[in-house]
């Protein structure tokens, strides 16, 4: 389904970022992709949609990603961003939802009637006609969420999906991702959210998978997870020591 | 709430606005275009001593306000800016022109009071006409309706880009005004000193903000022009009806023609 090839990357005048990245993903994976901040996570997803070139190979159902292909590969693969303001730029939910379908040729009543069922299927017909700039935050992210799934990827990359969701927006979605029959990479700190929802896990590290393997495999191996600046899921390190305090 | 903040929301009460359901809502917006263009060059073509012809003009606006269900005072609410400087654009000319048109009593008329009342009018009837156009159409629409009548994609992208980015570029003063005021509490405004890193930021973060934008857009498929599918439906006839009369109001002088009639009747 997705697939690097030794893929290097550096931003113009600054460190690499990508240090020969070779990863395969099959269809129906759902893999978490770990790491610090600043360990190349974003740019790999932004490699993978052709929004930045890269050195390697990089193939999307056996096609590589290129200018030529990228209207091809960007139909197979959605892209959920960090911030909900930056994805939703139209007016309403449903504006936001038929924008992508209406730009691969889909007529309005066709995009419409697939909002709606990605709607329905979400549980959240409510927001429908609802402006983007009057719903919460944990609404907005349903609401990116569905904007790409109304695409009918066969591939989802989420970058960070859980940022800034209170506990219950965050349970819902995880329940939602859960539920999602596609194939999907979420590159997350919430490791917690990793551990629910994916099966595999990627840890990157200065811009090189340095682990790959079953999820709880990885995400209890505590020694390797803070060699690379990370810390145990909450749920596998178990409850917390108050912190002591400092003593005058 | 700042200035910034405020003018979000004010922007974003235009997109609300346009969203309402009403007649005039529902109308083609290439038919609201128009008969919008019609009516300011109808009303711009009056002579400017022709007050008493242009006093009809009024009721074209009001009409499309009371039947779309905004108000008028919503209205000048909105141009509470602009208004002051349109009708500042005749104030000079009771000064240069000095031509008697008619006696008030013992007070002479003259040309120059009349072309500024003229002016003004006509300037804040086209204001109101414009505005009851943006209020009811939404901006995706007034661009479909330039596509269709082949404005070139470029202009109309522009013109939608720059308004949805124009409340991005407001998002990000807004923060950042409300981030140095938390740390300078004494001050009124942004100091003179930090204007130029604040600009500096300022365009970084909004042009950062827009390409992520403009990459979640590239994402789901836009190729440069956006799909302006056509809202609202008009017959030929209302449309023929509305220019049939706006060019009546033109043709015939009813101010005058009232007053002779009831001239008429009373003497």
């Amino acid at each position: 389904m997705l697939e690097f090839k030794n893929v290097h990357f550096a931003y113009p005048g600054g460190e690499p970022v990508l240090n020969g990245i070779d990863l395969k993903l099959a269809e129906g994976e759902h893999v978490g992709l770990i790491g610090a901040n600043g360990a190349g996570k974003s740019t790999l997803m932004k490699a993978a949609l052709g929004l930045i070139y890269v050195e390697g190979d990089i193939l999307v159902d056996d096609t590589k990603v290129s200018r030529d292909t990228l209207s091809e590969i960007r139909s197979k693969l959605g892209f959920v961003l960090q911030d909900s303001d930056s994805q939703m730029f139209m007016p309403t939910v449903l504006d936001d939802m038929i924008f992508g379908p209406m730009n691969y040729g889909m007529s309005k009543d066709e995009a419409v009637a697939l909002a709606e069922e990605t709607l329905e299927k979400l549980g959240i017909s409510h927001l429908r006609d609802r402006h983007n700039h009057r719903i919460s935050g944990g609404e907005k992210r349903m609401a990116a969420i569905a904007t790409i799934l109304a695409m009918k990827p066969k591939l989802m990359l989420m970058d960070e999906p859980s940022t800034a969701l209170d506990p219950c927006n965050r349970r819902k979605l995880i329940t939602t991702l859960n539920e999602l029959p596609v194939t999907k990479i979420i590159a997350s700190h919430d490791l917690d959210m990793i551990l629910e929802t994916c099966d595999r896990v990627v840890l990157i590290d200065n811009g090189k998978v340095v682990a790959d393997g079953e999820t709880l495999t990885i995400l209890s191996n505590k020694k390797l997870l803070e060699e690379h600046r990370l810390e145990l899921p909450y749920c596998l390190a178990g409850i917390p020591m108050k912190p002591k305090r400092i003593s005058k | 709430m700042n200035k910034a903040e405020k003018a979000v929301i004010e922007l974003r009460a235009m997109d609300e606005l346009a969203a309402q359901n009403s007649p005039v809502h529902r109308m083609s917006p290439l038919a609201k275009l128009a008969i919008a263009v019609l009516y300011v060059l109808v009303t711009v073509s009056f002579h400017k001593y022709d007050i008493t012809g242009l006093f009809v003009m009024i009721l074209f606006p009001l009409t499309g306000y009371a039947v779309s269900g905004i108000s008028v005072a919503q209205c000048f609410r909105k141009l509470r800016i602009v208004m002051p400087l349109v009708c500042a654009v005749g104030l000079f000319n009771p000064i240069f022109d000095h031509t008697p048109l008619f006696q008030l009593g013992s007070i002479t008329v003259s040309g120059g009071f009349i072309s500024m009342l003229t002016l003004m009018m006509k300037g804040v009837f086209c204001l109101m006409a414009s505005f009851l156009l943006i209020a009811t159409t939404r901006i995706e629409a007034i661009c479909g309706a330039l596509r269709a009548i082949h404005v070139p994609a470029m202009i109309t992208s522009l013109i939608l880009l720059t308004f949805r980015y124009v409340s991005i570029l407001l998002e990000e003063v807004s923060i950042m005004t409300d981030a140095y005021m938390l740390r300078a509490p004494s001050q009124k405004g942004i100091n003179v000193k930090a204007w130029g890193s604040f600009l500096g930021q300022l365009i970084l973060r909004s042009s950062d903000r827009a390409e992520r934008l403009h990459e979640s857009m590239l994402l789901r498929g836009f190729t440069g022009e956006f799909d302006y599918s056509n809202e609202g439906k008009s017959s030929v006839l209302t449309v023929f009806i509305i220019c049939l009369l706006i060019m009546l109001a033109r043709s015939i002088n009813f101010s005058a023609l009232i007053y002779i009639c009831m001239e008429r009747i009373m003497f």
